[in-house]
């Protein structure tokens, strides 16, 4: 047999090249370039080390405001949200609070709400920006965009389970304006899908919308918004565990035996057991 | 300074966004399952007098069948054939650990020895296991993937793949052709092709594991072969099992080793594993 070449694997033994920093003993702690505990700590915000941490790039800090808002739109209290729901079941059950919060972080990891929809809300404005800029119109892009869903008005950052309307769109226009960010292309284009998007449909845009098209006027691309709001939700899910922690335990939305509906097989006998009769 | 844009400015006070008001979509009034059943005692509805598992009672389970053959009830509604059984059984004892060098287990065994409290070692390492390099995120993909080429002659299907997807190949490290299968370490990798002659010799044995086995030993040449996720792919397609229960699974088949391995370490001092000294860590900046 011929001996391969594993020269890739062999280089990385018993060593760590770190690309990001790290605690060089005696000497300091190093992150991406700047010495933390005298350039960082006490100088800057904590989303602001979030941001250079997920991204290498160190925000200014009113751009950190901004994304540190966002956080705050999409993490609230209420129990009926499905991270949330998980934390509140962790806090009936005695789980930890790590364990809980952790665990409705997780569930954002998901096609139908939280960060992965966000990552697609920024892919579908940045190219929607592409198209644009290529001579596609608005309507156009409106329309192509609905086709991949059977001519219905799924566009990501659109619509939106539950309600109508979004609460948090002027929540974060109004924190955007006050730290003085303009209008950049990329919400400018949203604005516009928007307008088309209500007269077709009736539909408008959502704080993902919103958050997608600011957040790609800033610069940054979809992946790195997904690894900056790793932990978007932990907040509101702690605090639907601290809820249901300071209740007795069991007593979230008990469910009795009646509460489930079954709609599977009758009862039955095990082969064996037909046999005997 | 702020340079404003003037247009957007005229957008700001142009945008009207609509009012927030509840959709009424019609949701469930009653969680629902063809799973489980459970009967409620006649003095306490919150207590099941008896629990059943797509009809049959769990006490009957308990005495009749075996622990095989209820965790295929439970997620295929049937119970399996003496075949699918034995073939089931011999993939869960081929996947009961992915061994101490998986970044699972050393997530479970860092765990161990960093004095987690017990109960987090499994998520956490199962958490670490959903990944989609020889992880559970590979193999929904796998699945699907022998679902649809098993009808197609492996040896063309390889070469075309290598056609397609050669650009996709990185310049160095490992390389999955297709989800499930691909390169380990450089090579080929040895223990999924032991597995696969084994579960090869059973009766139970079915079209898409015969079908990744002559896949590859068409991709071997390539230096590229079946991975563990691809063996536990085709055999959960030959059992029935939905793609989408299939990264789930494969964590749940690799649960055992995780956390063996995890607690093996729990009561060994923190010194017991390698601690990377500041000489052999480096900081380079790109």
């Amino acid at each position: 047999m011929t001996k391969q070449d594993t020269t890739l694997w062999d280089q990385q033994r018993n060593k760590i090249i770190s690309k990001k920093g790290g605690w060089l003993i005696g000497d300091g702690v190093y992150c991406h370039g700047y010495e933390m505990m005298n350039e960082l700590v006490g100088k800057v915000s904590y989303m602001q080390v979030v941001v250079l941490n997920a991204t290498g790039r160190l925000p200014e800090r009113r751009l950190a405001e901004c994304i540190e808002a966002a956080h705050i739109c999409l993490s609230w209290p209420d129990s009926r949200i499905w991270c949330n729901h998980i934390g509140a079941l962790g806090g009936t059950m005695r789980a930890s609070s790590v364990a809980s919060t952790v665990a409705g972080v997780l569930a954002t990891d998901s096609r139908s709400y939280g960060i992965k929809p966000l990552k697609a809300g920024l892919s579908f404005i940045q190219a929607a920006m592409l198209a644009f800029n290529n001579g596609v119109s608005v309507a156009d892009i409106v329309t192509n965009e609905c086709a991949k869903h059977g001519g219905k008005p799924f566009i990501m950052g659109y619509g939106r389970p539950i309600a109508k309307g979004d609460e948090r769109v002027p929540a974060m226009e109004r924190v955007a304006k006050n730290l003085g960010f303009p209008v950049g292309a990329h919400l400018k284009l949203a604005y516009e899908i928007e307008s088309v998007l209500d007269e077709r449909f009736n539909e408008g845009m959502n704080i993902n919308g919103y958050m997608s098209a600011f957040l790609s006027d800033q610069g940054f691309s979809p992946d790195e918004v997904y690894l900056i709001c790793s932990t978007l939700v932990a907040s509101g899910v702690t605090a639907c565990y601290v809820d249901m922690r300071n209740r007795p335990a069991g007593t979230f939305l008990p469910l009795r035996c009646d509460d489930v509906l079954y709609q599977g097989k009758p009862h039955r006998l095990l082969p064996e057991q037909k046999e005997e009769l | 300074m702020i340079n404003k844009d003037v247009r957007g400015e005229e957008m700001e006070k142009q945008q009207r966004h609509q009012k927030v008001s509840v959709r009424s979509e019609p949701f469930a009034d009653k969680v629902s399952t063809r799973i489980w059943e459970e009967l409620a005692s006649s003095d306490n509805p919150y207590i099941a007098d008896s629990s059943r598992c797509h009809g049959y009672d769990l006490i009957d389970l308990m005495r009749g069948a075996s622990y095989i053959d209820t965790f295929y009830l439970l997620f295929r509604g049937e119970l399996p054939s003496t075949d699918e059984r034995q073939l089931l059984e011999k993939l869960m004892i081929g996947l009961i650990n992915p061994g101490p060098r998986h970044p699972a287990t050393r997530a479970a065994m860092n765990a161990g020895i960093g004095k987690t409290d017990p109960q987090h070692i499994l998520p956490i390492s199962l958490a670490i296991m959903g990944g989609e390099h020889l992880g559970a995120g590979e193999v929904e993909g796998a699945m699907r993937f022998m679902r649809r080429h098993r009808r197609e002659d492996p040896a063309r299907l390889v070469e075309q793949l290598l056609k397609e997807r050669g650009e996709e190949q990185p310049e160095e490290g490992d390389w999955h052709i297709v989800p499930g299968f691909g390169s380990c370490f450089g090579s080929v990798d040895l223990m999924p092709s032991k597995l696969v002659t084994l579960l090869l010799e059973l009766p139970g044995c079915g079209e898409i594991i015969k079908w990744g086995a002559r896949f590859s030993a068409a991709l071997e040449k390539h230096n590229m072969g079946w991975l563990n996720v691809g063996v536990a792919a085709a055999v959960f397609a030959d059992l029935g099992f939905h793609p989408r229960s299939g990264a789930g699974l494969f964590q749940l088949l690799s649960a055992p080793g995780l956390l063996a391995h995890g607690m093996e370490q729990a009561n060994k001092p923190i010194t017991a594993m390698p601690f990377i000294s500041d000489k052999a860590y480096t900081i380079d900046y790109d």
